[in-house]
C-alpha cells in the first residue's frame, strides 16, 4: 500500500465486472480524501450503481481492488465496512416499524450497544428532522420523510465513508434541497462522501472533484474547473425547434468546430469551438436539414457539456 | 446481539400484522375443534327402552354401558328410539321387553330387539351386545345351580353368584402398546389437536417465504449485508427469527388445547424434541422457498400448495391409521408422516423421548437438509 492509499478514505483500483456478455465496470480507478465529496456522474445505466454495490462490499468485483480506511474490502470484510455508510438508491427501510425501531435495529448490526446506541439514534433523528415522528410507523411518512430515514441509517455509526446511490432520485423540490443541504453539512464535518448521480446540478452543488462514467468507464475525473478546462475554448449552443431534428444535428456534426451534436427534445445541443462566428452557418444548416429553429441560447461550458465533450451524447440520453 | 437484533425485529413485525394473531392461533383451534368432532375417538352412543325397570334389565344396560367407548341413553318409547337412531343422534337402538326379568327368572328364553344405523359401528356394538348379554347369561346359569342345589331363593342365588364374579381372578385392563397406562384425558381433541399442530407449524414456517421475499424486495436484507455484520450474522438472526416464531405459535397450540379442550400432551421431553425438530424442518423449507422464488406472488400460493399438499399426505389432515397401508409407506416421505407418528406415540400410547428417538432423528435430516440448502441458496440470492 503506498502513502497515497494510506492518506485516502477509499481507494479503488482497476474494478471490473460482468454480468454474462455484459461488462458493467470496465477498470474503474478513482480515491476519496477524508472530508472529501466525490461524484460519480453518468447517465443511467453508466455503471454507477454496479460501482457503489462494489466499493459498498455488497458485490464482488471480477477484478480490482478496493481500500476502505486502510482495509481492504471484500463482501465478507467486517472491518472495512465498519467504515461505510451506504444509503441505497431504492429506500431500504422496514414500512411497518417506526423509524426509532427502524434506527435502532441498524444501529445494533453496526455494534453500538447500551446508552450508545440509543443516544446515537437520538442524536440521528435529530439530524434528519424527524425527531417529533419518531415513534410513528415509517408507511406513513412522506416520500421525501422516508428519504431521510434511508439516509439516516446511513450515518449510525459515524461513518467515515458515506455512499449515496442516487437518493434525490423521485424526491419533491423541497425534500431534495433537504437532502442536498445534510450532504453538504456533513461534508463539511470531514465525512467522505461518495455520490452518484444523473444530474448534473447536483454534482456541481456537492462534489469537490467528480468522476465522468459512461459504458462502464471513468471517462474523467477532477474538480469542476479541469474538467471544464478540457473542453478547451468550446461553448455549449441550445437550438429548440421542430422538423426533422435528428437530420439536423447529423448535419451539424459535420461542420469543422461543432466537436460533438446530440437531440434532446424538441432540441439539439452542440459543442462548438468558437460559437459566435460560427453561429450563422449553423442556423443555415439546421433550417436546410428541414428544422424550424424558435430559440437559440448560448451556454458557459458545464459538466453536461464535458459529458457531450467526451462521451458524444448528452447525460439524458 | 445483532443476531438477536434480527430476531427481535421479525417477532416485532409478526405480531405488530394483528391477522397474523388469527392464523398463527385462532384457525388452528378452529380446526383442533372441527377435527376433533370429526375424527375423534367419542363414545357411540346406544338407545335403550326398558318397558319395565326391572333389576336384570337394568343391570344389562348397565353391563353395556360400562363397555369401553360405549354410553347408553335411555328412551321412552320404540318409536322415539327408532326416530333417534334414523338421524344419527345415537348409532344403535335396544329394546328390553315388559316382562325381560320375570321370563329370566322363570327360566325363559327373552328375545332383545336390536337394531342399528348401516354404518361400522353395528357390528361392534353387536360385539359388545352380546358379550354383556353373555356375562349376564352365564351369571343367571350359575344362579339356577346355585339355587336349584343349595335351596336357597332364585333372587339370593343370584345375589350370591354376582358377589363371587365381583371377585374374580381374571380381569383385563388395558394398556398402552409400550406397556405404559393407557392415556384418557383429552378425548377426541387429542389427536386432532396435535395434527393441526404439524400442519399450521408448517404452513406459518413456509409463509416466512414471503416475509424473507419481502425483506429482500425491501432491499433491508441487501442492506444488512452493507453493515459490518457477517452474512454468516445475517442468516442465522433470520432463521432464528423464523424459528422463534414458529416455536411460538406452537407452544400457543399446546398451551390453548390443553386450557380449553383439556389435551394432554404427554412426555413433555418427547413432545418439546419433536416440536423443536419439527420446527426446524418447516423453517428450512420456508428460507428455501423464500430464497428460490422471486416475488411474493410466487412464493405465497407455493408455500400454500407444499404446506397442505405435505399435511394431507402426512396424515394431518385424515389420521394415518386411516390410510391404506401403501399409502401410510408413501406417506413418511413427508416430515409430517414422521412427526404424527411421534405424536401417536407420545399422546396415544403414553410413550417418552425414548420411544420416538427415531423420528426425532430423521426430523433433524430433514431439518439440516434444508437448512443447508436454504441458507446457501439465500446467500447467493443476496450476494449475486
Amino acid at each position: 500500500m503506498n502513502r497515497e492509499q494510506n492518506s485516502s478514505v477509499l481507494h479503488c483500483e482497476g474494478l471490473r465486472k460482468r454480468f454474462g456478455e455484459i461488462e458493467a465496470v470496465r477498470g474503474v480507478s478513482f480515491e476519496i480524501a477524508p472530508g472529501e465529496s466525490y461524484g460519480l456522474l453518468g447517465p443511467n445505466g453508466a455503471g454507477k450503481t454496479t460501482t457503489i454495490s462494489i466499493v459498498a462490499g455488497l458485490l464482488e468485483a471480477d477484478a480490482g481492488e478496493v481500500t476502505v480506511a486502510g482495509n481492504r474490502l471484500t463482501t465478507k470484510s467486517v472491518a472495512a465496512k465498519a467504515a461505510i455508510g451506504f444509503v441505497p438508491q431504492d429506500l431500504a427501510i422496514y414500512p411497518d416499524l417506526t423509524a426509532r425501531e427502524n434506527l435502532s435495529f441498524f444501529v445494533k448490526l453496526y455494534g453500538l450497544r447500551g446508552k450508545a446506541n440509543r443516544a446515537r439514534v437520538k442524536e440521528v433523528l435529530e439530524i434528519i428532522g424527524l425527531s417529533e415522528r419518531a415513534d410513528d410507523q415509517a408507511k406513513k411518512y412522506s416520500g421525501g420523510m422516508k428519504r431521510r430515514l434511508n439516509i439516516g441509517i446511513g450515518l449510525l455509526h459515524s461513518p467515515k465513508l458515506l455512499i449515496l446511490d442516487e437518493p434525490t432520485v423521485g424526491v419533491d423540490p423541497q425534500s431534495r434541497n433537504a437532502i442536498l443541504e445534510s450532504v453538504e453539512q456533513l461534508s463539511g464535518q470531514g465525512m467522505a462522501v461518495l455520490y452518484t448521480t444523473h444530474y448534473m446540478e447536483e454534482a456541481e452543488r456537492l462534489c469537490d472533484r467528480v468522476g465522468i462514467i459512461d459504458r462502464g468507464e471513468l471517462k474523467a475525473e477532477g474538480t469542476r474547473e479541469e474538467l471544464v478546462a478540457l473542453l478547451g475554448e468550446h461553448d455549449k449552443v441550445h437550438l429548440t425547434g421542430s422538423g426533422h431534428l435528428e437530420a439536423a444535428a447529423k448535419a451539424c456534426a459535420e461542420i469543422d468546430a461543432v466537436e460533438a451534436a446530440s437531440v434532446g427534445q424538441e432540441s439539439i445541443e452542440l459543442l462548438v469551438e468558437g460559437a459566435s462566428a460560427i453561429l450563422p452557418e449553423i442556423l443555415t444548416t439546421a433550417s436546410s436539414a428541414g428544422v424550424t429553429v424558435h430559440s437559440v441560447e448560448m451556454e458557459e461550458p458545464n459538466l453536461e457539456a464535458v459529458f457531450l465533450h467526451l462521451t458524444g451524447r448528452a447525460l439524458r440520453d | 446481539m445483532k443476531v438477536l437484533a434480527i430476531v427481535k425485529t421479525e417477532l416485532t413485525r409478526t405480531f405488530r400484522w394483528r391477522a397474523n394473531i388469527f392464523f398463527l392461533l385462532i384457525m388452528p383451534m378452529g380446526l383442533i375443534l372441527l377435527l376433533g368432532v370429526a375424527f375423534g375417538n367419542s363414545a357411540t352412543r346406544i338407545g335403550v327402552v326398558e318397558k319395565e325397570k326391572g333389576q336384570l334389565a337394568s343391570q344389562l344396560v348397565a353391563t353395556l354401558g360400562n363397555q369401553p367407548g360405549l354410553d347408553t341413553k335411555s328412551y321412552d318409547n320404540l318409536g322415539s328410539l327408532e326416530r333417534a337412531v334414523e338421524r344419527g343422534y345415537v348409532s344403535a337402538g335396544l329394546v328390553l321387553g315388559s316382562n325381560y326379568d320375570q321370563r329370566l327368572q322363570a327360566g325363559k328364553a327373552v328375545t332383545i330387539r336390536y337394531f342399528a344405523r348401516p354404518d361400522s359401528t353395528a357390528p361392534q356394538i353387536r360385539v359388545a351386545l352380546e358379550s354383556s348379554v353373555a356375562a349376564q347369561g352365564s351369571a343367571l346359569v350359575a344362579a339356577r345351580i346355585v339355587h336349584s342345589e343349595q335351596g336357597r331363593s332364585f333372587k339370593s342365588a343370584l345375589r350370591r353368584v354376582n358377589a363371587v364374579k365381583a371377585t374374580a381372578p381374571v380381569g383385563v385392563s388395558l394398556l398402552a402398546a409400550g406397556g405404559g397406562k393407557y392415556p384418557t384425558g383429552g378425548g377426541q381433541f387429542q389427536q386432532s389437536a396435535s395434527t393441526q399442530l404439524l400442519l399450521f407449524a408448517f404452513l406459518s414456517a413456509l409463509n416466512g417465504a414471503v416475509w424473507l421475499i419481502e425483506t429482500r424486495r425491501l432491499g433491508v436484507a441487501r442492506r444488512m449485508l452493507s453493515t459490518p455484520s457477517s452474512s454468516r450474522e445475517i442468516m442465522l438472526g433470520i432463521v432464528l427469527g423464523r424459528w422463534v416464531i414458529t416455536l411460538l405459535q406452537a407452544a400457543m397450540i399446546v398451551f390453548f388445547s390443553w386450557l380449553i379442550f383439556s389435551v394432554h400432551w404427554g412426555d413433555p421431553f418427547g413432545t418439546g424434541a419433536i416440536i423443536l425438530v419439527f420446527s426446524l424442518v418447516a423453517v428450512g423449507a420456508g428460507v428455501l422457498i423464500g430464497s428460490l422464488c422471486s416475488s411474493a406472488q410466487q412464493a405465497g400460493p407455493i408455500a400454500m400448495i407444499v404446506g397442505l399438499v405435505f399435511a394431507a399426505i402426512g396424515g394431518s389432515m385424515e389420521p394415518l391409521q386411516y390410510f391404506p397401508a401403501t399409502m401410510r409407506k408413501i406417506a413418511h416421505i413427508t416430515p409430517h408422516a414422521w412427526a404424527n407418528d411421534a405424536f401417536g406415540t407420545l399422546l396415544s400410547n403414553g410413550g417418552n423421548l425414548a420411544n420416538v428417538w427415531l423420528d426425532v432423528v430423521v426430523l433433524g435430516a430433514y431439518a439440516a437438509v434444508l437448512l443447508t440448502l436454504a441458507t446457501w441458496r439465500l446467500r447467493r440470492v443476496l450476494t449475486t
